[in-house]
């Protein structure tokens, strides 16, 4: 039978981490391995895990610095893939997993690439905000063809990229093509993972496999939304996204980047001196091009 | 003439009509054993592929250092080189039967086979030709490690683009048509690079070993120019040995395979990093599409992808694709796309390790302490980037410090050159010694490989309970501690042994977590299943 290790990555959310661990430990198809990467949490989240950790199959990865996002995901999938995992999946801190979410992307993932005859990179889920409605942060780009599966009977969807909430990938796939970039710090580091191993073919996402993303707010990924507490977040991306379409598409994947960059600044009206820092570090992206590390091979 | 038959071992394929200085009959012998199974080799394949057919062959010895030439295209010239000397004369008939609708000539078919000179050290770079050849030898070792540099960033940059390999098309017949009947020994035929010390080799005559123990005639080839040093081992007696030369007469390459699928009743194929007999594979499953197909893998060559690549090619005439690491196990199914239950990983932990004890920890805290390299002196082994970590190590430590160099090999001339700027402080040991009293002599092993699989070294420290600091190639990274694994570019490595070596110096705490790390990865690794257990079950099932 297949091996699955679960990845969680965490910095301080002690609170929600105990909620999210709980459910993964709860799956009808329990993961072999639990790994928690602890990004440098200040909140006391190292109390919390000691207790975990002595749960049969919970490995903690305790990091030095906060990696963000992309560093904790690159860091729990290689070394899940050390511990010689089949199947990766992975979600944030604030995930809370239906019981059977697993069992369902599993299922989901081996009848799509059967209908497919081929093999396919990545399941997720079908990601709901707090209120049961689609949490629209996390909904996923699809194919031309989305609906092929849905025509034979599945309750699945063919997919190009999507979020880091709730992902389950095959170990192929890392051996292929790498872990994400850490350099990408957060932000466009799942959609340059999931649009990079799409290569080898669509995703899918499992509709029956469902997760609650408990976030503060239901609202996508807009630069409109600039301000100078968050401004942070934007910078990285802006420079990622930059970096992305340049890099791994062309330069007018680029440009229509920048007017989409452009509009979006004009329709939240945010201040010039914002505007100005968001184009600055979009420009970073022309020389900020970072490779992928590639996972090592333990068991 | 002599008396026949003479030779009357149930795996004859020729019978010995005189002999003169060979020493396959009882009358006086010029040759010693290994001399003397070479030409046994080489009628072995001549009597395959000539059924019925009487061979008289001249035997020659070349000066020390040249290679056997038996088999190949040049073989029915009767001249040959000044400075060969004629050592026997062998006149032997083919035992096997022919398809053919007339006998075969009563005449005689000259062979003259060389065996080569006595085994020396031959450095390949002695080997390079031209202005461009020289000035790249005088390069190497007027600068090793700058030279080693050089090479690594080429590595990298031949690493980057990827290699896609073609796939040759499958066989779809379920059965060849039937020309001859086959024989009733039930026999195991091995492709093996050479018969000489190495990792894969050792595992290529473990089995041989275990194919004899199942009740199978091991057929052996080899494709490779070598002395074929351990021919005459024990594990070899009895089997069919045939170091093949190339290039061959097309010709004869399909009469010596149809002797062999004629001659015995082969009930399956295992390859050790066999070339010749890879290339064949699509003609043998085009005949012979029953005959089950394996090949173990222990090594990705940078660059070129080595083996591992040409079994990819070939894998559709493959059944089974055996791997003693998961680097492979993971380039093959994950890089390459091939079924999980075609790769079998079934790994080599513990063939080396038994009578070594722990014992190399006792003494880390008395001076001095011990840094040691067991290995062939190759350029895949780097032993000149020992030395220039020692130098460093030397130069600048918290405590004294001394090194052993264990092995011997073709750079054995620079690595005696190199020791001997370094004084008293190294050691060297030959293979006169065991590697036992190396590992209990020392306080760390370093791999410095520009290249490995798992070193069969690094089992054999764990299990002495000396940690290894490693460069981080090949499936390294399953046996040695993390934080010891350094990167393979020669100063980068250099800088991060020396650091980790010092502070085991002067931390015997830290040194035992690592040593610690290192045994709990060794532990989880010898759970993974056993390359042994796995050809014995394998072999038991072609024998049904």
């Amino acid at each position: 039978m297949s091996t699955v290790a679960a990845v969680v990555v965490t910095y301080n959310r002690k609170d929600k981490l105990t909620t999210v661990l709980d459910h993964v430990l709860a799956q009808t198809r329990r993961p072999e391995w639990i790994v928690v990467v602890n990004n440098a949490s200040t909140d006391g989240t190292d109390q919390v895990l000691k207790e975990y950790e002595q749960i049969d199959g919970v490995v903690v990865v305790s990091l030095s610095e906060n990696t963000g996002g992309a560093g904790g995901f690159a860091t729990g999938m290689n070394k899940s893939y050390e511990l010689g995992a089949d199947f990766i999946w992975i979600m944030d801190d604030d995930c809370y997993a239906n019981s059977d979410a697993l069992e369902e992307l599993l299922n989901g993932h081996s009848k799509a690439e059967e209908a497919m005859g081929m093999p396919l990179p990545y399941a997720c889920s079908l990601v709901k905000w707090v209120d049961g409605n689609i949490c629209e942060m996390n909904n996923p780009g699809t194919t031309w063809d989305w609906g092929k599966l849905i025509a034979k009977g599945q309750e699945n969807v063919l997919v190009t990229h999507c979020s880091f909430v709730s992902v389950l990938f095959p170990r192929w796939a890392l051996t292929k093509f790498g872990l994400p970039l850490t350099e990408y710090f957060i932000w466009f580091d799942d959609q340059e993972y999931t649009l990079r191993i799409t290569k080898a073919g669509p995703g899918v996402q499992v509709l029956r496999s469902v997760v609650v993303h408990d976030l503060g707010v239901n609202r996508g990924v807009n630069f409109g939304d600039a301000n100078a507490s968050n401004l942070w977040k934007f910078e990285y991306g802006a420079r990622n996204e930059s970096s992305f379409r340049l890099h791994h598409e062309n330069p007018v994947a680029w440009l229509k980047f920048l007017y989409r960059l452009a509009q979006g600044l004009r329709g939240g009206n945010v201040p010039w001196s914002i505007r100005a820092k968001l184009f600055r570090k979009a420009i970073e992206g022309i020389t900020f091009n970072p490779k992928p590390k590639m996972p090592r091979s333990v068991l | 003439m002599t008396d026949k038959p003479r030779n009357q071992k149930p795996t004859a394929v020729f019978e010995v009509l005189d002999d003169s200085g060979v020493g396959l009959s009882d009358g006086e012998a010029l040759l010693d054993d290994r001399e003397r199974r070479l030409v046994e080799g080489a009628a072995n394949f001549y009597a395959l592929a000539g059924p019925g057919q009487t061979f008289r062959f001249t035997v020659l010895r070349g000066p020390a250092g040249t290679m056997p030439a038996l088999t190949d295209e040049e073989r029915t010239t009767i001249e040959w080189e000044d400075d060969h000397e004629v050592v026997g004369s062998l006149v032997v008939r083919s035992l096997m039967h022919t398809i053919a609708d007339h006998p075969p000539s009563d005449g005689l078919v000259d062979i003259a086979v060389d065996i080569g000179g006595p085994p020396a050290m031959i450095n390949a770079y002695d080997q390079l030709k031209g202005v461009l050849g020289k000035a790249r030898k005088a390069v190497r070792f007027l600068a090793p490690v700058q030279f080693d540099a050089l090479r690594q960033f080429r590595t990298d940059m031949v690493e980057r683009r990827g290699r896609d390999i073609p796939r040759k098309a499958p066989i779809r017949l379920s059965r060849g048509a039937a020309a001859t009947p086959h024989g009733d020994t039930p026999a195991i035929l091995f492709g093996l690079h050479w018969l000489e010390l190495g990792g894969a080799e050792r595992w290529a005559i473990d089995t041989i070993r275990l194919a004899k123990e199942a009740g199978f005639l091991p057929i052996v080839v080899t494709d490779r120019d070598s002395a074929h040093e351990w021919i005459t081992r024990p594990e070899l007696d009895g089997a069919l040995v045939v170091p093949l030369t190339v290039p061959m007469d097309p010709k004869q390459e399909s009469a010596f395979l149809n002797g062999l699928l004629s001659a015995y009743d082969v009930r399956g194929i295992h390859l050790h990093h066999c070339t010749w007999l890879y290339d064949k594979l699509p003609w043998i499953k085009s005949v012979r599409p029953e005959i089950p197909v394996v090949d173990s893998l222990h090594v990705l060559e940078w660059r070129t992808g080595g083996f591992v690549d040409i079994s990819v090619r070939l894998s559709n005439m493959i059944d089974e694709h055996h791997v003693i690491s998961p680097q492979l196990r993971d380039y093959l199914v994950g890089k390459h796309g091939m079924p999980e239950d075609k790769v079998v990983l079934a790994t080599l932990a513990g063939l080396t390790t038994d009578g070594i004890a722990v014992g190399g920890a006792d003494d880390v805290e008395s001076n001095p302490f011990t840094v040691a390299f067991v290995g062939r002196f190759t350029q895949q082994k780097r032993p000149y980037l020992f030395l220039q970590l020692a130098a460093e190590l030397k130069k600048n430590s918290p405590r004294e410090v001394r090194f052993i160099i264990h092995g011997h090999g073709e750079l054995a001339a620079e690595v005696n050159s190199l020791r001997a700027r370094l004084g008293d402080a190294v050691e060297l040991r030959g293979p006169d010694r065991p590697v036992s009293d190396t590992f209990r002599d020392s306080d760390v092993l370093v791999v410095s490989s520009d290249n490995e699989g798992l070193t069969l070294t690094s089992f054999e420290a764990t299990a002495a309970g000396v940690p290894v600091v490693s460069a981080d190639v090949g499936s390294q990274s399953s046996l040695i501690a993390d934080d010891l694994l350094c990167p393979r570019h020669p100063y980068a490595f250099i800088q991060a042994a020396a650091a980790r070596i010092r502070t085991m110096m002067t931390s015997p705490d830290q040194r035992k977590t690592w040593l610690d790390e290192q045994a709990a990865k060794a532990e989880a690794f010898a759970k993974l299943p056993r390359a042994e257990d796995w050809t014995r079950d394998l072999y038991r099932g072609w024998l049904k």
